[in-house]
């Protein structure tokens, strides 16, 4: 707090100074919308729902608190292996259903209050104990993420364990998943519903204000048990235009812009930016109604992936921020990835044979198509573009826009009756999270998932089953290869882009990095 | 006077009523729950649900609209799950800063509208007449938020005149200096549609006016011109004048969703498109019926300020 | 016809039209226009600039046709605006007939529910529906529809409260027509004028709503273009590429801008007061532009009007209001000036301080002398300066000619402190004074009166006070007692004659009532067509009335205790004066009218104190 009480004053005083000279203060001269330096001021694409790691799910959200608490677990920088944080060192057992970790001593969260293994233990009953007392804090969307943890035991004061209902691969991953920060029980006690206000935790950076759709303020925090943080504040600005979001990084406002629109990429080209780029765990889909109607043969649903030009979307509309996807893996998953196949090539000859074969040229489409959301890119665009290309094959595809939240009202129930194709993305940790998910027999929308367009191929259901339970990574990994080249020829989607995430920083920013996880993990960098 | 507002202030509590019905009625209708809003990708029918019993979505609508409204007339309206936060906490901060965005478009609108309307009057078909009039033709026409962007590009981006958006600046900021040059822009553009409306009806106003027996009155007294147009003609014009301005505030308050928007404005206008978008329906009802709350107040001052002016309506 | 010649008078509105007109025609002709397909996209020609080869406009995002995006969106957006317009029209005035006809318990209870719409934000209400019907142009359009409505209801319901209470509606009602019969026959083609003008001025405002809508993402469905979504789309680009989002938004505003000089034009055009020409500010001097040398000054009376002629240039036409008309008056004189309605009487008097409204009043000719200065030629400084402190007016119909919106004291006050630097205090003092000299009871406290407080005869003694506050020389009184019932009028008539004898004031007295100028005038004027045709001493004019008018004119006034006489109206019409036959005005209605009165001017011939205009007098006058 002192640190901006500070820079405001002298701010203050300078500004004074010139509204003497310039009467209201409007400065004849171009603004001086330099931003201090050690306060790294970053463009938000929204204002964050809450700053309790366990009851955000967006992106957003995850890029302040990230910084601000720590979990068990975390991705390894420039990584999505997993690596000790919080807890020191960890033991599975052999049937991979009891996880012990072992804890850093001496940490404190922000609020001086012991990081221990009770806090541990608060942290996963409030989420998970419908009766725990802090229980009514939530909701806590994600805590599905830990449902197969049916206890939480504190061993001695440094010392967790965790009991499974069953083996469950991805559970470290998802430990490392914002969902898995830990936070301050006794902040919990005191703020009650209005922890996500407040929030209490142990990371590099600690709360300073929020200051509604106007800024989040976390400072460094002197009594961080790693590296200390290599500014003195960094301040999060939510700016849900895009275009307004550039223009404050053109006129200086903003030191870093993440999510870049992909027309205004050419903008940061010259000196003064740099533009980073990080491809993830990403993939940007359409899901294709294998129930019913035209997408039901598989020959029209491989027809659709040959008729799309994917290179056109990435390069041209994206501006080269996406790279074209395979299959229903990212490669950001290396692990786990297929880097056999090959993506459906841009080939509308053939397209149009295999509809001839299928007999279903002129069929008509309807298409979902969303207005924006987590991870859709530029979904009008590449929605309008698509339908183009399909048009041009001989599909005739009608477009129907919804809003993010209203599509998935839409969408997740299931398109049977409804659509014929739908855009969807996925930003996961875990190459087990979407195919379990969303490509299962199991997954149909009626049982609870979000197989949407209703896929069912009892090869690629056992291939899954048996990937999350195995607790070997190579195993998973070959179970996971082989199920991408089923997808792939099945062709339940098309598979169109992995996004490479984007960000925008000034010059006078160093050390700035994008993680394959997609957190903005801030600590290391420096601004001048 | 006092019995008049009393009375008028009684009058607006069915309207207010009103306006609870409708906004609840109108939420209630829109597709898309909460649960799916909060949940996100991962909102399966069985997370849905369940969130849904959470959020007390599940009991019948007119139990919930009597809930709602029970607990908004103890002055608990609810808490917005998208914000997390109280509804009250959340609309009174926007709400000041929508207040002083539009107050000052509607001070900028009101007072260059009407100045605009007189000397165009004064000047009939003079060159200034003339200029004022082409000018308010061109503020009607162009959409508030196109003129935004482009104001945006040319003072903010390229000559760096004014900041981009927001209130405040980030560091440094806080002062009236600073609020002023963020206002700027996002006032001006906010007011341009309301001055043409005005300047266009205060212009046809005072012409109307001054053609009364009454400015021949005030002449033959030998009421110099200056008197006989600011005093005489202004303040009857002003009659006609008024109401419009009633409305217009209300034209400004809506317009300010676009300028908030263009301009991100921490204002109660785009926290109540955002929260439409996300279903956060206490967020949109308690929103909505503070700013139709804040209409109507606004409605009452200038029948109140009308009956001031006017010896000859009756209170 | 004339609708359509006065729509294009309006410079303005034309410009407009023709605007509209081009961009009509071009959107009509989009079916034969070498346009490329507005859907095709072409993602690596996008952004291409404008004037490019084969785009002219450049393309989109996409890399689609610009123009042709241009194009397409601009019939869209037109067709939904004023889809929208009509909608909102149709059902907006139903609902505002209903309620201004049926009035009561109807009224209230749909008023209210249009008081709820319109305090709830419009765009938000907007927004709520078509977040309810899901996006769409069409959900859009009523979207856009639905919140204008309260618009037209609360317009259309205010005439029609208005109309309903009207003898024709009664009639109707007597006659046993049916609600919806006297709706749809009688009231409808009464507001139906007000219903279009309103259209014509909300059209603009749709689209531009529609644009909104549009530009955040509730209107038209990808890939069809209309003008808010071309916006919205361009906006991602609007840094780097600003010219998608130029296309677009100057069209918006073009089409907007003439719909809505257009609809000022239709307004204008089809409101009758807006069609004479009469909006226009008048000036605060009349103006003066004689086409004839200034007589020169004959050293008659105190106020001394020579061969005065005003006119009202109206249009290409001319009315002669005042022809060459001269009269004075002498301290403590009282000259009645009497004529029928349109005879020239009062323009005559306005004339003498430059109060005729200009435009479109014009003198042409003469001058009127003050105390042997030319009023016509001073400066208005110096003009103001006597107005109402040297010569003082008092007009008919007090209830308009006070301030409405100022109490009677402080108008009194105004009439003193513009001449004389005196406090409020003694300002009040005088006032209260002055309403005492007119015989106003309980002066204190009429003071804080406002002018609808009052009583006729009140009002009217208040514009007397008003007249006297100055102590001036001259009163022109223009028909001061004709709106008042006789009692009251004899009362005004007793005190300004009191007040001509007490303070030797003069008196110009204008009337159409030989009755009145009996009881007060020592001379006489009697005006027709805007030339004297008679003037004389008053006993000379009643006893010996020369003219055939002047006599006819008596005969229209019932005498007092003259028993049962009959009251002879006069045939026929005052002249129009824009169109004044060659010979006597008087002619055409005149019984002893011969060819040689038809022919040419007919001069003023007597004396001073006694001439008539006429070749066939009742009277040979000495």
């Amino acid at each position: 707090m002192s640190l901006i009480s500070l820079t405001r004053r002298s701010l203050f005083a300078a500004a004074a100074s010139t509204a003497l000279v310039a009467g209201l203060g409007f400065s004849p001269a171009p603004l001086a919308a330099q931003t201090p330096p050690g306060v790294l001021i970053v463009g938000q694409i929204a204002e964050p729902k809450s700053l309790d790691p366990a009851a955000v799910t967006a992106q957003n959200d995850f890029r302040i608190v990230v910084n601000m608490y720590e979990g068990l677990v975390r991705y390894a920088p420039g990584t999505l292996e997993v690596e000790p944080l919080l807890a020191e060192s960890w033991e599975v057992s052999d049937d991979g259903t009891e996880y012990t970790f072992m804890l850093k001593e001496g940490v404190t969260f922000h609020d001086g209050t012991p990081f221990n293994a009770e806090a541990v233990k608060f942290n996963f009953d409030r989420m998970l104990n419908e009766d725990h007392p802090f229980h009514n804090t939530g909701p806590f969307p994600l805590a599905f993420f830990f449902s197969a943890v049916q206890s939480t035991d504190v061993v001695d004061d440094l010392t967790v364990k965790f009991t499974l209902n069953e083996p469950y691969a991805p559970f470290l991953s998802n430990l490392a998943y914002p969902t898995g920060l830990l936070v301050s029980p006794a902040a919990v006690e005191a703020n009650g519903a209005d922890f996500g206000r407040n929030p209490v935790g142990t990371g590099p950076f600690k709360f300073a204000e929020w200051r509604s759709n106007e800024a989040v303020v976390v400072e460094k925090n002197p009594d961080y048990h790693g590296d200390m943080a290599g500014t003195e504040a960094v301040v999060f600005r939510p700016i849900t235009d895009a275009n307004t979001r550039v223009a404050e990084m053109l006129s200086g406002g903003i030191d870093v812009m993440v999510e870049v629109p992909p027309t205004a990429l050419s903008e940061f080209q010259g000196d003064g930016y740099q533009v980073v780029e990080q491809a993830g765990p990403h993939v940007w889909f359409l899901i294709l109604n294998a129930k019913e109607g035209p997408f039901a043969d598989k020959l029209v649903r491989q027809a659709a992936n040959y008729a799309i030009n994917k290179e056109a979307l990435v390069n041209e509309v994206l501006e080269g921020t996406a790279e074209v996807a395979a299959g229903p893996t990212p490669p950001a998953f290396a692990w786990a990835y297929n880097d056999e196949l090959d993506p459906y090539p841009y080939d509308p000859d053939k397209a149009k044979e295999l509809l001839a074969e299928a007999g279903a040229e002129g069929a008509e489409l309807t298409f979902y198509v969303t207005e924006g959301g987590s991870g859709m890119l530029d979904p009008i665009p590449m929605g309008t573009a698509i339908q183009a290309d399909l048009n041009a094959v001989g599909f005739d595809v009608k477009i129907e826009t919804y809003e993010w939240n209203t599509f998935l009202g839409e969408v997740n129930p299931g398109l049977e009756g409804k659509a014929d194709m739908a855009e969807m993305a996925w930003m996961t940790n875990d190459p087990d999270t979407l195919p379990f998910l969303a490509l299962r027999t199991e997954a149909f929308p009626d049982q609870g998932g979000f197989n949407s367009g209703y896929y069912s191929n009892p090869e690629v259901d056992e291939l899954l089953s048996k990937a999350r339970v195995a607790t070997d990574q190579d195993e998973r990994a070959a179970l996971y290869k082989e199920m991408q080249a089923i997808v792939q020829e099945d062709a339940p989607w098309v598979f169109v882009a992995n996004w490479k995430q984007n960000a925008v920083t000034t010059d006078r920013v160093e050390n700035f990095n994008l993680e394959p996880s997609f957190l903005l993990l801030l600590e290391d960098v420096v601004k001048n | 006077m006092g019995s008049y507002i009393l009375k008028r202030l009684v009058s607006a509590i069915p309207v207010l009523l009103g306006i609870t019905v409708i906004v609840f009625l109108i939420m209630a209708m829109i597709p898309g729950d909460p649960a799916t809003a909060i949940l996100g990708s991962y909102a399966t029918p069985e997370n849905v649900e369940k969130l849904n019993r959470d959020l007390g979505l599940d009991k019948p609508l007119v139990v919930r609209y009597f809930i709602w409204l029970g607990n908004m007339l103890t002055g608990d309206f609810g808490r917005s799950f998208s914000l997390n936060r109280p509804v009250l906490d959340e609309i009174l901060e926007r709400f000041n800063a929508t207040l002083i965005l539009a107050g000052t478009a509607f001070v900028i609108c009101s007072v260059l509208g009407i100045l605009a309307g007189v000397i165009s009057a004064a000047k009939q078909y003079g060159f200034a007449d003339k200029a004022i009039t082409f000018v308010v033709l061109i503020g009607i026409s162009v959409p508030s938020f196109f003129l935004g962007m482009m104001m945006i590009l040319l003072f903010a981006v390229n000559l760096r005149w004014l900041p981009v958006s927001g209130m405040y600046a980030i560091y440094g900021g806080g002062d009236l200096p600073d609020l002023a040059k963020h206002l700027v822009m996002p006032a001006f553009a906010l007011a341009v549609v309301a001055t043409g409306v005005i300047a266009r009806l205060s212009r046809s106003a005072m012409l109307e006016v001054l053609r009364q027996d009454f400015i021949r009155t005030a002449r033959a007294k030998g009421v110099g011109e200056r008197k006989v147009l600011y005093g005489h003609a202004l303040r009857a014009a002003m009659v006609s004048i008024i109401p419009v301005l009633g409305i217009q505030a209300g034209f400004v308050l809506s317009g300010s969703v676009f300028i908030e928007i263009v301009f991100q404005w921490p204002g109660v206008g785009r926290m109540l498109v955002d929260a439409i978008l996300k279903r956060d329906l206490l967020l949109v009802q308690g929103g909505v019926v503070f700013v139709a709350a804040c209409y109507v107040f606004f409605n009452i001052c200038v029948d109140v300020a009308q009956s001031l002016l006017d010896p000859r309506i009756k209170t | 016809m004339t609708f359509l010649k006065l729509l294009f008078r309006n410079r303005l509105a034309a410009m407009g039209a023709v605007v509209l007109g081009l961009i009509l025609l071009l959107v009509l002709a989009i079916p034969v226009l070498p346009l490329q397909d507005p859907d095709v996209t072409n993602t690596g020609n996008r952004f291409v600039p404008p004037f490019s080869e084969g785009h002219l406009l450049g393309t989109d995002h996409l890399g689609r046709d610009l123009l042709s995006r241009l194009l397409y969106g601009t019939r869209l957006s037109l067709g939904v605006g004023i889809f929208a317009a009509l909608i909102a029209a149709t059902i907006g005035s139903a609902v505002g007939i209903i309620a201004g006809y049926f009035g009561g318990r109807t009224d209230n209870i749909i008023m209210r529910g249009i008081d709820m719409l319109m305090a709830f934000p419009y765009i938000l209400l907007a927004l709520a529906i078509v977040a309810a019907l899901g996006p769409g142009l069409l959900n859009a359009l009523i979207a856009v529809a639905a919140v204008n409505i309260p618009f037209f209801a609360r317009n259309i319901r205010g005439i029609t409260v208005g109309l309903a209470g009207r003898e024709f509606i009664d009639a109707a009602r007597l006659a046993g027509m049916g609600h919806t019969r006297i709706i749809l026959t009688e009231l409808l083609p009464n507001v139906l004028s007000t219903i279009v003008i309103a259209m014509s001025t909300t059209v603009g405002w749709m689209i531009l709503e529609t644009a909104g809508l549009s530009f955040l993402g509730l209107g038209s469905q990808p890939p069809q273009a209309d003008l808010g979504s071309m916006l919205g789309e361009a906006r991602s680009a609007l840094i780097t590429d600003p010219h998608t989002s130029i296309v677009p938004g100057v069209m918006i505003f073009l089409i907007v801008m003439s719909i809505n000089l257009l609809g000022d034009g239709v307004r204008d055009a089809l409101d009758p007061r807006l069609r004479s020409g009469a909006l226009s500010r008048p000036r605060a001097q009349t103006i003066v532009d004689r086409k004839s040398p200034v007589p020169a000054d004959d050293g008659n009376g105190l106020l001394n009007i020579q061969n005065l002629e005003t006119q009202f240039h109206v249009g290409k036409r001319i009315y002669r209001a005042v022809n060459d008309v001269s009269l004075f008056v002498n301290p403590g004189e009282c000259l009645g000036v009497i004529g029928e309605s349109g005879s020239g009487k009062s323009v005559t008097a306005l004339s003498v301080m430059g109060l005729v409204a200009s435009p479109p009043g014009v003198v042409t000719g003469g001058a009127v002398r003050y105390e042997g200065e030319d009023l016509l030629s001073a400066n208005f400084e110096s003009l103001r300066q006597k107005r109402g402190d040297k010569v003082a007016y008092i007009f008919q119909d007090p209830l308009s000619t006070l301030h409405p919106l100022y109490r009677v004291g402080d108008q009194l006050m105004e009439a003193i402190q513009v001449h004389h630097k005196v406090s409020d205090k003694d300002a009040r003092a005088k006032a209260v004074e002055l309403l005492k000299s007119v015989r106003i009871p309980n002066a204190e406290s009429r003071i804080r009166n406002y002018p609808h407080e009052m009583s006729g005869g009140m009002r009217q003694r208040v514009g007397i006070a008003m007249a006297l506050a100055n102590d001036p020389d001259v009163i022109i009184a223009d028909e001061p007692t004709t709106a008042l019932d006789v009692t009251v009028q004899a009362q005004i008539l007793a005190l300004l004659d009191d007040l001509r004898r007490e303070r030797g004031l003069a008196i110009i007295f204008i009337t159409h009532d030989f009755g009145v100028v009996a009881q007060l005038c020592d001379r006489v004027a009697v005006l027709y067509g805007g030339k004297i045709v008679e003037e004389g001493t008053t006993t000379d004019i009643l006893d010996h009335p020369a003219h055939p008018y002047t006599k006819r004119l008596m005969a229209c006034v019932p005498e007092l205790g003259g028993g049962k006489r009959e009251l002879a109206a006069i045939p026929g019409l005052p002249p129009i004066v824009s169109d004044l036959p060659p010979g006597c005005a008087f002619a055409p209605r005149c019984e002893k009218a011969t060819e040689a009165c038809k022919e040419g001017a007919i001069p003023l011939e007597g004396s001073e104190t006694r001439a008539v205009r006429c070749i066939h007098p009742e009277e040979e006058i000495a």
